[in-house]
């Protein structure tokens, strides 16, 4: 455990040394290395490590190691590019800035590391409030300010959640350290069902799963970039951390927890993309599709539940570890792809889609990296998103072809398909419009590439992506020891019929990229020797095209948003000269907003007592001293009060 | 790998681009034509293979990779296919994932070439397509689940080929008609044929397809137009798989039969071609949905038997 401390002792140390930029590099990089050397250790087959100091306990297990890789790894990427973009900032807190970042990130590793619910507790807050003030970093502008409470109210409602959850299962017991909270697991009433609800609840509100998403979207779109990346690729991830460690220390949670959490995973993955679709602001989109893609976790973490419950521990280990292993890729491609936005952001000063344009002439290399997250968000080969879908799909699948009322999973391969059709619309979407035809204004115009210290976190994490789609058994192995731990069977067992898989999935992903490649090569050879032209687009005889001609996203996403009506949330405004379209969020604008108006507006009625007056205060105090006499006489009178 | 997937494999990519002209020659037969000889798009490859290329000033290097993937990965998803009844050349749990995915990177690489032109008739036409072929997913995913059911396992090698005796054609028979059905109206859909797209559309504005690789010319097109091709050929051996059962046949004799049945395949889409007329724009999802709701029957009625 040693590395570990000491490297978060560095993180915490480039934290304080945030004055000077190559000291801040240095050691934030060494810490996030060191921190996790125990965690591949671990991962690699090692002993799980343990610090035991009563309530204060910590420790590195399978489940810990693997979310300490997510922390360590893709926020590592976004601390860096952070780090390098706020070189450029002038007249803000940079140095305040950096210090915040090293701090998240040390407390995101505590937490997915405490062993206790007071140190758990503690890291969660500080990470809770710590991404709070790393949102509002530009809070001169209203609404990142507006942004930053809603996340503010919306995580401290987890938290309340969460106090009350292990307060709830500690009991009147005072021992607070996740080892007694796993023996008293079998005496919850209910079988903790006020646990598994308090969870959802608490957990469900940091992951982002609808309808707890309502924060998500403005706080991920208002931040700066690199906190977008982290906030997307690591933080709500700690969400899913918890229900992971709450079914660890449950054992054997019911069924019906495992149904809810896969029938929610499908809610969110289905309507958190075409929510994403119904976009005009490329962060704004890019936040949607982490609901998405909790939504797919979730998935997997219900079908491992799942199996638990009907004793297919197959299934368990395959659905659990095909949920951590998609939480990686998750982080490192959502990481990648805010990193990407956050530069065509830095180089045009907009985010509006139908304002960009052209970028890929003008950024190469970001457009490259760009186009790699998006393919390995919609689960395309050679990538790796598609190696975690496809484990989730096995899960499914394994669950489908069982015996029992666990077949009915299938409706998640049904689920995942669609999801996955409607991500490859979107980021056809993105990746067309931003990237690709004419720029659609001035400020697209004045793209220009990324520096080398942006390009470089971009493209550590395209390497995570290629590696882990060409060689999956490296991240598939310890996924699925992971869930086998988790499903409580053995490493060896949990495997079969899948490691097997890897070697041609390998192959497929080798072959695809060698084909493409000597496709390439040969068609360039070919067109050498013909005669080749350029000319305008063909614009079907017309001659003065304009940029302003190109199909926008609006009209792309336009027939799939129309196929599903009103629960795309697209508000149309026609008049006889102009055409408006509007994303709304319908959990934010169309229900919570309107029922704390409601409530508001009830309680206004009470105003009229509130006269600022001494005499009428003092009237009520008299009136109220008056009722508790009343009250006590009348209850002395029942005779049940004695002096 | 035997001699006889390698085989069918060499069979399948040359075969490939008969099946489009046969639905044409079909469809002039049935409504009083001559029409164009069978093997006019051979004529055609060779034609555009020779000429020159025009490009737009305004793409990059997605426009001229899209043509090289829409070849390539139909060509690598005919690797999971159980070809000659037996096993596929690759195949693993799940690898059904790998075909469908295979087939949707070919699909987004072709919708980017397409906005990479910046023209708003080829976005229109990748708009189109990205959106209907998000609607065909699901078909195509329940439909692999219904033979999963069927046949108890997850490679398309199992469930096409030799596990698909195991479907039992008497009390299963209308979940597997079901699906056939299903996989058809993909089949339809993947490779852009009435009634969802019509090949032979003369106006951009209907196109979706055609429109969307308005800019692709000389070698370019001949790629495209080849792929296209495969993809009929790969999405026609699905039904095929499913209605013939071959694990019982000789390893030629089975190969014969699905290339028997994707002939067969592709005149009946000649037969529904000039039967019908493509849906207006605003009911294609509703006939997409229909593929989806009558596999999902399948899985319905497998659940219970």
């Amino acid at each position: 455990v040693t590395p570990f401390f000491l490297g978060l002792a560095a993180i915490v140390a480039a934290g304080a040394s945030a004055a000077s930029r190559r000291a801040f590099a240095l050691l934030a990089s060494a810490g996030c290395v060191l921190a996790a050397v125990p965690a591949v250790q671990v991962l690699a087959g090692g002993p799980a490590l343990k610090v035991q100091l009563g309530a204060w306990s910590f420790g590195i297990d399978l489940l810990s190691a693997a979310f300490l890789l997510v922390v360590l790894g893709p926020g590592l990427a976004s601390a860096w590019y952070g780090h390098r973009a706020l070189g450029d900032e002038r007249d803000r807190p940079v140095g305040a800035a950096r210090t915040l970042l090293a701090l998240e990130l040390a407390a995101l590793a505590l937490v997915v590391t405490a062993r206790g619910v007071v140190p758990f507790l503690v890291a969660w807050e500080v990470m809770a409030v710590l991404a709070y003030f790393l949102v509002i970093f530009e809070h001169e502008r209203a609404e990142v300010r507006r942004a930053g409470l809603v996340y503010l109210v919306a995580t401290h409602a987890g938290t309340l959640a969460l106090i009350a959850l292990f307060a709830f299962w500690a009991g009147a017991t005072g021992d607070l350290s996740f080892d007694a909270l796993a023996a008293r697991a079998a005496a919850l009433p209910a079988g903790g069902a006020l646990v598994l609800w308090l969870a959802l609840l608490g957990f469900g509100l940091k992951a982002g799963l609808v309808p707890l998403h309502f924060w998500l979207p403005d706080a991920h779109a208002s931040a700066p970039s690199h906190v977008s990346a982290l906030m997307s690729g690591v933080v709500i991830k700690m969400g899913i951390y918890g229900l992971f460690r709450i079914v660890t220390l449950l054992a054997t949670p019911p069924a019906w927890w495992g149904w809810l959490v896969l029938g929610l995973g499908i809610v969110s993955g289905v309507l958190g993309v075409l929510w994403a679709l119904a976009q005009h602001d490329l962060k704004r989109l890019l936040a949607y599709h982490s609901v998405e893609n909790i939504g797919i976790i979730l998935m997997g973490l219900g079908a491992g539940v799942l199996g638990i419950s009907y004793r297919l521990p197959l299934v368990a280990a395959v659905g659990f570890g095909g949920a951590i292993l998609h939480t990686l890729n998750h982080a490192l491609f959502k990481s990648l792809l805010f990193l990407g936005a956050g530069a065509a952001y830095h180089a045009t000063g907009t985010r509006a889609l139908d304002r960009l344009g052209g970028l890929a002439r003008r950024m190469p290399l970001t457009w490259i990296a760009f186009l790699v997250g998006s393919a390995a968000i919609v689960g395309l080969p050679p990538l790796n998103g598609f190696v975690s879908e496809w484990l989730v799909y096995q899960a499914l699948l394994g669950g489908g072809t069982s015996a029992g009322p666990i077949r009915l999973t299938l409706i998640g391969v049904a689920g995942l398909a669609l999801i996955g059709g409607l991500a490859l619309a979107c980021f056809a979407k993105v990746c067309g419009i931003v990237f690709l035809g004419v720029p659609r204004s001035a400020d697209a115009e004045r793209g220009h590439e990324a520096s080398r210290g942006l390009l470089g976190p971009m493209f550590g994490l395209v390497a995570g992506c290629v590696l882990i789609g060409l060689v999956p058994v490296l991240a598939v192995r310890p996924a699925l020891a992971v869930g086998a731990a988790v499903a409580r069977i053995p490493v060896t067992s949990a495997g079969t019929g899948v490691v097997e898989a890897l070697t041609p999935i390998a192959l497929l992903s080798l072959g695809l990229l060698a084909l493409l490649w000597i496709g390439s090569v040969a068609m360039s050879a070919v067109r050498r020797r013909r005669p080749v032209t350029e000319a305008e687009t063909w614009g079907c005889g017309y001659a003065l095209p304009s940029a302003r001609m190109q199909y926008t996203a609006s009209s792309f996403a336009a027939p799939l948003l129309a196929t599903y009506g009103p629960l795309a949330g697209v508000r149309e405004e026609r008049t006889a000269d102009a055409f408006h379209s509007h994303a709304r969020e319908l959990v934010l604008d169309g229900v919570i907003l309107p029922a704390w108006d409601g409530v508001r507006g009830a309680l206004w009625r009470l105003r009229p007592i509130q006269h600022g007056r001494l005499w009428v205060y003092l009237l009520y105090i008299i009136a109220v001293l008056l009722l508790l006499l009343l009250y006590i006489g009348l209850a002395g009178g029942a005779g049940g009060v004695s002096p | 790998v035997t001699a006889w997937s390698l085989g069918g494999l060499v069979a399948l990519l040359a075969l490939a681009p008969l099946l489009p002209g046969l639905a044409a020659k079909t469809k002039a037969l049935l409504t009083g034509r001559r029409g164009a000889p069978t093997w006019q798009l051979y004529r055609d490859l060779l034609r555009l293979w020779r000429k020159g290329a025009v490009y737009s000033t305004t793409t990059t290097w997605v426009f001229r990779l899209a043509p090289v993937a829409g070849v390539v990965t139909p060509v690598l998803a005919t690797f999971l296919l159980p070809l000659d009844g037996r096993a596929a050349i690759l195949r693993f749990a799940g690898d059904f994932v790998a075909f469908a995915a295979l087939l949707a990177l070919g699909r987004f690489l072709l919708v980017l070439a397409a906005l990479d032109t910046g023209s708003s008739f080829e976005g229109m036409g990748a708009s189109r397509d990205a959106s209907f072929a998000s609607l065909v997913e699901p078909a195509l995913f329940l439909g692999f689940v219904v033979l999963a059911l069927g046949t108890g396992q997850s490679t398309l090698s199992g469930m096409l080929g030799e596990g698909a005796s195991l479907l039992s054609w008497g009390a299963g028979a209308p979940s597997l008609a079901m699906v056939a059905v299903s996989l058809f109206f993909v089949l339809l859909a993947e490779s852009s044929r009435v009634p969802v797209d019509d090949p032979a559309t003369h106006l951009e504005l209907t196109m979706i397809h055609e429109v969307a690789v308005l800019d692709h010319s000389g070698p370019d097109l001949a790629l495209l137009l080849y792929g296209g091709a495969l993809r009929m050929a790969v999405f026609a051996a699905l039904p095929v798989g499913v209605l013939v059962s071959r694990a019982g046949l000789a390893a030629p004799l089975a190969l014969g039969a699905l290339l028997a049945g994707t002939v067969l395949i592709a005149v009946v889409v000649g037969v529904v071609e000039s039967s019908m007329a493509r849906l207006r724009l605003s009911r294609v999802p509703q006939f997409l949905v229909a593929a989806s709701v009558l596999a999902s029957l399948g899985v319905i009625l497998q659940l219970l038997s």
